[in-house]
């Protein structure tokens, strides 16, 4: 049906008349209606400035060093990407973050674990060296819905189920969304990439176009994580996932963790920009993940914990 | 449609459509060998791998051409055709900030008032905006210039969607072209469209618009992979490169190719705050 309309609005409308004894006037009209109803509107410059200025929102990413790395925080509107190795602290910033939204800035995160790593002790144990109210920590832990999705044509389905709540409000105890959290989208995409592999790219820039639609109609910030490979020729840590996804985050965060010189309880993680609309490439900022949970910059911190 | 169309438009809009249209021709010298320069009806494909300035050097253009006169652009309006979801404003005003004398809000205002964006979620939908654009571009006799960002962004999904065949495969894309060819013919407009790397090159690759000799210098690594119809439409293509020595300032750098006459230039720049820098 829909390659009719397609085929209807680039077709000669003299000779479909002709073809189908149809008016010409309304054939013409029904191309304009068709036209209207499934093509995009476009938006004047200044208005959609105006609308940005209202709607645009940094939010903290709980860490300091990681703010300012990414220019005070994570965009709405935009796919931000942290990417490392096992180990590098992805899952941890993620929970880190996904709490310095809920608590800090009360509003609510959508996380979606596709890994299994997600693990409420831990957010809990994050709302406690936040707050020692135990109300304040219920609510912080009530506004982060968690989804568990094991691949890549579930995690499809919950983000349809929350645009479609969304747009139909039927959020009646969960607000609006202001951060989605995915961790991680390489899980369920490198299933994908053997065999067959046009139809798994194809899912995979699906998946790329759903969470980058929602990130700018929803006005929320997306968070996803991705693994590294070796760059076959320099040796460097490279994103995974390849050329065409590459194009997909806004801004690329790399996590490396370099062995600590201060003994054992601390491994230095370096968290490196290498890509983003706004800053230059290649600056680097120490994190340092306590157990305490608070992400802060490494020197006063490392001896607590454990 | 077409014929039937075109007979409804009045001698105003005629007019309008077809002299009204300021000369692109400044646009940017250093991207363009001389006599190269954009005209109506030039099509400029920028293509590279991620991170190599391609969308700085778009936020560049629209720059150009939506300042004002008074300050040294073009005044002209830009549509940009965002399938990537990729635009972002507040860069923009950024760099308009940066290159106006006084950058009031209201003057950015002015500015961003010459730039009409529209998001595109599918090459049919890509399609149908096309077709319902034609009535902006004999409405705004400034509209000059399109931007389309990308034309890549569905390859794999309508390769996928094609089935076996290849000619059901590009299919969209191909109309899509057309349909662009015919627009910017018809109401003399530009258009600038960005393609990603996202093959590597095969190792017996031909088909190449670029001399060998200058390939191996610039290290570039080109291989078309969109349908006939868009590789024979593009008249420039600016090949998009990072290098990888720390030691200039100027980290980026273009190559530009006229596809037609062979014209050929290099040239590197670095991006500020301000935006792009030659």
């Amino acid at each position: 049906m829909f390659l009719a309309v397609v085929e209807l609005v680039a077709s000669d409308l003299e000779e479909v008349a002709r073809k189908c004894s149809l008016s010409y006037k309304a054939l013409v009209a029904l191309r304009r209606v068709l036209l209207a109803q499934f093509s995009a509107f476009p938006v004047n410059g200044a208005d959609l400035y105006e609308d940005l200025k209202n709607s645009t929102a940094i939010l903290s990413t709980g860490s300091k060093s990681l703010d300012k790395l990414l220019d005070s925080g994570l965009y709405t509107g935009e796919v931000t990407e942290l990417t490392g190795g096992p180990g590098s602290g992805k899952t941890q910033l993620c929970l880190s973050i996904a709490m310095s939204v809920s608590h800090g800035l009360q509003q609510n995160v959508l996380y979606i674990d596709s890994t299994g790593a997600f693990t409420a002790s831990r957010l809990l144990q994050l709302a406690q060296t936040r707050t020692e109210d135990e109300e304040e920590q219920v609510s912080a832990l009530q506004r982060i819905q968690v989804a568990r999705v094991f691949d890549i044509y579930k995690m499809l389905d919950v983000l349809q189920e929350l645009r479609c709540s969304v747009s139909q409000q039927v959020m009646s105890n969960f607000g609006p969304v202001k951060a989605l959290v995915v961790d991680s989208v390489s899980a369920v995409i490198y299933p994908l990439l053997g065999g067959r592999q046009v139809e798994g790219l194809a899912l995979m820039m699906q998946l790329a176009r759903d969470l980058k639609t929602l990130a700018r109609e929803l006005s929320m910030a997306v968070v996803v994580t991705n693994h590294v490979t070796r760059d076959g020729s320099s040796g460097h840590l490279k994103p995974a996932l390849g050329r065409s996804w590459s194009f997909v985050p806004s801004t690329r965060v790399l996590l490396e963790s370099r062995e600590g010189t201060g003994g054992k309880a601390s491994t230095n993680r370096v968290a490196s920009l290498i890509k983003s609309p706004r800053q230059p490439t290649g600056i680097q900022v120490e994190l340092d993940i306590g157990s305490s949970g608070e992400l802060e910059k490494k020197p006063a911190a490392s001896g607590e914990g454990c | 449609m077409s014929d039937g169309c075109r007979k409804a438009e009045s001698g105003a809009q005629l007019l309008a459509r077809l002299e009204g249209r300021t000369s692109l021709k400044n646009l940017e010298p250093c991207l363009f060998a001389e006599e190269g320069f954009p005209i109506h009806g030039a099509v400029i494909e920028f293509h590279g791998p991620e991170g190599t300035g391609k969308t700085e050097m778009l936020y560049h253009v629209i720059a150009r051409c939506v300042l004002p006169k008074a300050g040294g652009g073009l005044e002209v309006e830009v549509m940009f055709i965002d399938t990537d979801y990729h635009f972002d404003m507040l860069r923009l005003v950024t760099i308009l900030e940066h290159r106006l004398s006084q950058s009031t809000e209201e003057m950015i205002k002015q500015c961003l008032g010459r730039l009409f964006l529209v998001n595109c979620n599918s090459s049919t939908q890509l399609l149908l905006t096309l077709y319902s654009l034609e009535n902006k571009f004999c409405a705004h006799p400034s509209l000059c210039l399109v931007i389309l960002d990308s034309v890549s962004a569905f390859y794999w999904i309508d390769r996928s969607n094609g089935g076996e065949s290849v000619n059901m495969q590009e299919m969209n894309l191909k109309r899509c072209v057309e349909f662009l060819e015919k627009l910017v013919r018809e109401h003399h407009l530009a258009v600038f469209a960005t393609t990603q790397r996202i093959m590597q090159k095969s190792s017996n690759s031909t088909e190449s618009s670029i001399p060998l000799k200058l390939q191996c210098e610039a290290d570039i690594e080109y291989r078309p992979y969109l349908c006939k119809s868009w590789q024979q439409m593009v008249t420039h293509r600016i090949f998009f490169s990072k290098q990888c020595n720390s030691g200039s300032s100027k980290t980026f750098s273009v190559v530009s190719c006229h596809t037609k006459k062979n014209h050929i230039i290099q040239c590197s720049f670095s991006v500020a705050e301000c935006g792009v820098q030659f």
